[in-house]
């Protein structure tokens, strides 16, 4: 069920004309959504980008400051536009064109439907399906991705980037793979925890190309040293284009310390306000251990199922990361209808999706009775941020329960829409 | 511009050094429109280098003297100040804005280090002891409150080299400047204030001033390069007082009406009567004298000033010549006037007291007052907690000249400015007005931001210097007592580059107010309960998850029926109990 091309240039022209047609229409637009920090964290701000760009331009180390933590290399690629302020079209088609792209890679993973059968996996109920264009239409018209992408964030980029690695990992291309993986990771560094489940997928998506495949641990190994080449390519050349290692400080570090508490929709900012100065280091490390826990039990757990480790690997990033935007969430929501065959097993549908809009209609209320009003204080917000995270666990929660028991279909056919219990 | 011009040649009289004896003291005071009065005090000790060296403190403080020794400080200039020059009523400020502060505590100073380093861990050397010896909160000045200004400052004193000097700068605008710095500040006199004019300077008046400031400058000068050499200290307090206010007694200090015969009515109003009036402005100079005016009586001439000459005169009067002015004193005392007439000078009488009584007189020439060369206001736009945007409007008077001037700004960490977003605007001119940028980001934590811009406006117009900025927020235990008042940043400083000079090294300066900025503030009263919440959100996701992941899924059925809770476990207990009683019996 290929997406047709009149089909899909329909539908990317429309989005196309979507977005243009509101970056022209309410020219403030941009900005205020620049500055909520609902869709703008400290590590991916278009402000903070454009300070970057001018402290650039300006022949000033953005990296000897505390307000620019993005990546070196997009300082010189952005720099080649015209200045957002005085012409913002080409920003705007910039931020068009990777919407689209992220779409058009959303489109390739679907079309290739590994989300229901894999190498050593089919879904009982992979009938149940929708095509590729609905899936690439509710990425494109999701109303968090239009938010996401009117503001302008970087994290646009790194959902490309994610989008792109499943794809080409999902089509057994190793070496783009590679390289779309590393950029992700060093655009925002927790891709890298993508790795594992991707290259299984990449792994299985070989071994169905050809049947003679390397063994599984040279495969491992070949793609490790790889990735770990593309990084360290990638780190080099910001170093000598900044001319120090500074900018590891200020980009990965800041991702890792969280010395900038501004307010987001995650749960590290508040907790760190907060917390007791010596016992901020532990946590720190508490919380990053957190983080990083899911990847090795998801991908050993569901070994048979890796896109759909992926793309649960993206939620969990959606919650518990120490910058999350709606952007990622944004990216979890829009994966989650590859997994149509998994709806009918979710049990908490209408509680996860009715917080998920609690969370998102009240959030920007509640941060402007705190910040502007002045009649309601962080705790407002800092509630919202919780029922937010909530809600993604929730979903996130109930996909993987859905995943399991539809495996257990296959293992078992008998028990079938009986009741099951886990021991 | 007659008054403008003996305005000028008045200061620059009392500005004029003369190196005959070690201890200089003069007092200028100078009515001010709206019944106010600028008095400005100056002292001056000279210590000849070498025995400054050998530390052998005549003049010079010892304290102070053995502090600078110890941190390696060769020029030190410090301020305390409160309130704000109103520039628009009272025109140009006394020393040119070189002895002037703005709110709070400044402090700047040259000090002699091999590297930036060791300059750095002198000039906290130098806080940590100036704080114990003003009695202020300037061991506050650490990292992220020093910048090292690069055009706003130049040393006013002659260095024999220049190149191991590092300029430190420090701020504290929230500083509350009182009593107990003033009282360190008069024993660093020779007299101590219990002579000559510092006898008038008392901590009640000083402080109820409508503007204060104090300031403490330490600097060499040599009269030929590197030879020579003295040591030179002033200290200047300047203040603005309200004259009615002053004059209130302390123990009755609640102002009351006057009685209606004594105030001008506007008879034209329709409500006029015998007890209604709506009352005009005085167009009389009010009643004073400087018993009443500062609260202490002037106790005659410091016996350490020279005795003959202009520097003997260490009492002047700044008004037009048609005040009437009467001395009061059993003293002898000697009265000059100046060629511009509009100074009235008085050497004083040695141990008698001296007093100054003008009389309430309706005057027919202006007030001696002198333009300013700028005019500077700053204000912070937007609403919020989250963002804003500073915006400084700087006027230039001159109709002829454009005038050159340099902008320091030095800003707290969490306030983060966007340079992107500077806009310099000048609505009469087409050329870019901002012609050179000094610019320091600030590093969370690490230090704060510096910020120095050359700029040049044009004559009779308005420059508009804007810029965005974005609050941080902070940990809870980096927030004062009283978050909710928010913070303040410090003033800006503007130093006039061309094409006026001054007639020294002084320099002409202008600061601006300080900043308040109210931060978005957490809960402080939850740090448990934010802690547990989050905790719980994180441990539901992770126990939800890894519930999953290491157990197994069977069906309902297969699962042996046992009760779960309180029963399930007593009826386990029970048949382990009685498993173990069967195999008791057994082995039996």
């Amino acid at each position: 069920m290929a997406l047709d091309a009149k089909q899909k240039a329909a539908l990317f022209a429309g989005a196309g004309a979507l977005r243009l047609l509101l970056f022209q229409a309410f020219p403030s637009l941009p900005n205020r959504l620049a500055g909520r920090v609902e869709l703008s964290t400290p590590v991916s701000s278009f402000k903070r980008l454009q300070e970057g760009l001018y402290l650039y331009t300006h022949n000033v180390s953005p990296y000897d400051g505390g307000v620019y933590h993005q990546a070196p290399l997009l300082l010189p690629l952005l720099s080649l536009l015209p200045s957002a302020s005085d012409h913002p079209l080409a920003t705007n088609l910039l931020f068009t064109v990777v919407d689209l792209l992220s779409a058009h890679a959303l489109g390739q993973i679907a079309d290739t439907g590994r989300a229901a059968s894999t190498r050593l996996f089919t879904s009982s109920r992979k009938s149940i399906r929708w095509s590729s264009a609905a899936i690439v239409a509710g990425y494109l018209f999701s109303p968090f991705t239009l938010a996401a992408c009117m503001a302008r964030s970087t994290s646009a980029l790194t959902n490309l980037c994610i989008l792109t690695a499943m794809a080409k990992a999902s089509q057994g291309a190793s070496t783009t793979f590679l390289l779309v993986l590393s950029a992700a990771s060093y655009l925002s560094m927790h891709p890298l925890l993508l790795f594992p489940p991707l290259l299984a997928l990449l792994y299985d998506a070989r071994l169905d190309r050809s049947k003679s495949a390397p063994s599984p641990l040279t495969f491992t190994v070949m793609h490790t040293f790889g990735l770990l080449v593309a990084c360290g390519a990638l780190l080099v050349a910001s170093a000598l284009l900044t001319g120090s290692w500074d900018f590891l400080e200020a980009t990965y570090g800041v991702r890792l310390l969280l010395p900038d508490l501004t307010p987001n929709v995650g749960l590290w900012w508040y907790f760190f306000i907060e917390m007791f100065d010596s016992f901020r280091d532990f946590f720190l490390g508490v919380f990053w251990l957190h983080v990083a826990s899911y990847t090795p039990g998801l991908t050993i757990r569901l070994r048979t199922q890796p896109l759909f480790v992926a793309a649960t690997l993206t939620g969990i990033f959606a919650i518990f990361t120490p910058y999350p935007s709606v952007a990622d969430a944004a990216l979890y929501l829009s994966l989650i209808p590859l997994f149509r065959h998994l709806f009918p097993l979710m049990r908490y549908t209408f509680l996860a999706s009715a917080s998920v809009l609690y969370a998102s209609f009240l959030g920007p209320a509640f941060y402007h009775l705190w910040v502007y009003a002045g009649s309601g204080n962080a705790n407002f917000f800092y509630a919202i941020t919780l029922v937010w995270s909530l809600g993604l666990s929730i979903i996130v929660g109930d996909s993987l329960y859905a995943a399991l028991r539809d495996e257990l279909d296959v293992e078992r056919p008998e028990l079938r829409d009986k009741e099951v219990k886990r021991i | 511009m007659l008054s403008f011009l003996s305005f000028l040649l008045c200061n620059a009289l009392i500005a004029c050094a003369f190196a005959g004896s070690d201890y200089h003291e003069r007092l200028l005071l100078r009515p001010l429109p709206q019944s106010t009065l600028l008095a400005s005090f100056n002292f001056r000790s000279n210590e000849s280098s070498v025995t400054y060296e050998q530390q052998n403190f005549r003049l010079f403080p010892r304290s102070l003297g053995q502090i600078l020794q110890h941190a390696h400080t060769k020029e030190l200039h410090l301020r305390f100040s409160v309130g704000r020059w109103d520039a628009e009523n009272w025109g140009q400020r006394p020393w040119y804005g070189a002895r002037e502060g703005s709110n709070g505590v400044e402090l700047w100073a040259w000090i002699e280090a091999n590297t930036e380093d060791e300059a750095f861990s002198r000039w906290l050397t130098l806080v940590n002891n100036l704080s114990g010896l003003f009695c202020a909160s300037l061991n506050f000045i650490d990292a992220t409150k020093t910048i090292r200004p690069v055009i706003s400052f130049d040393p006013e004193g002659d260095h024999a080299s220049t190149s191991n000097l590092h300029l430190l700068h420090g701020t504290l605008p929230h500083e509350v400047v009182c009593t107990e710095n003033l009282t360190p500040f008069l024993k660093l006199l020779p007299c101590k204030g219990k002579a000559g004019i510092s006898s008038l300077l008392d901590g009640h008046k000083l402080f109820d001033a409508a503007f204060q400031t104090m300031a403490l400058d330490v600097r060499p000068v040599c009269e030929t390069p590197g030879e020579n050499c003295i040591v030179e200290m002033e200290q200047t307090v300047d203040m603005v007082l309200d004259i009615a206010r002053s004059k209130r007694p302390r123990d009755n200090p609640i102002p009351r009406p006057l009685p209606i015969e004594e105030i001008e009515c506007d008879t034209s109003k329709p409500y006029n009567a015998p007890d209604t009036c709506y009352p005009l402005d005085k167009r009389t100079e009010p009643a004073w004298n400087l018993t009443e005016v500062f609260g202490k009586s002037l106790k005659g001439a410091c016996p350490l000033t020279a005795t003959e000459g202009p520097e003997s005169e260490t009492l002047c009067i700044n008004t037009p010549p048609e005040r009437t002015i009467q001395v009061n004193t059993t003293g002898q005392y000697t009265e000059s006037l100046s060629a511009s007439d509009t100074l009235r000078c008085y050497k004083l009488p040695t141990g008698a007291e001296f007093d100054l009584v003008l009389p309430e007189q309706r005057m027919t020439t202006g007030l001696v007052r002198g333009e300013p060369h700028l005019y500077a206001a700053r204000s912070i736009n937007g609403h919020g907690q989250e963002r804003g945007s500073v915006q400084v409007v700087i006027k230039n008077p001159s109709t002829t000249d454009p005038v050159e001037f340099a902008y320091l700004e030095s800003l707290p960490w969490f306030m983060k400015p966007y340079l992107h977003t500077i806009r310099v605007n000048v609505p009469t001119s087409t050329e870019d007005p901002l012609k050179e940028t000094y610019y320091r980001p600030a590093v969370d934590r690490v230090r704060g931001t510096h910020l120095e811009l050359r700029l040049v406006v044009p004559p009779a117009s308005t420059l508009t210097l804007t810029y965005d900025f974005e609050k941080a927020i902070l940990r809870y235990t980096e927030y004062p007592p009283d978050a909710n008042r928010g913070f303040d940043a410090p003033p800006a400083v503007i130093r006039i580059l061309g094409p006026f000079q001054s007639a020294d090294r002084k320099g002409l300066y202008l600061r601006t107010t300080p900043l308040l900025l109210s931060l978005p503030t957490p809960d402080f009263s939850m740090p448990y309960n934010v802690i547990i919440l989050t905790s719980t959100v994180m441990a539901l996701g992770f126990g939800n998850i890894f519930n999953l992941l290491v157990r197994r899924l069977v069906g309902a059925d297969e699962v042996p029926e046992v009760a779960g809770g309180l029963k399930g476990i007593v009826q386990g207990k029970i048949q382990w109990l009685m498993g173990l009683f069967g195999k008791h019996q057994k082995s039996e």
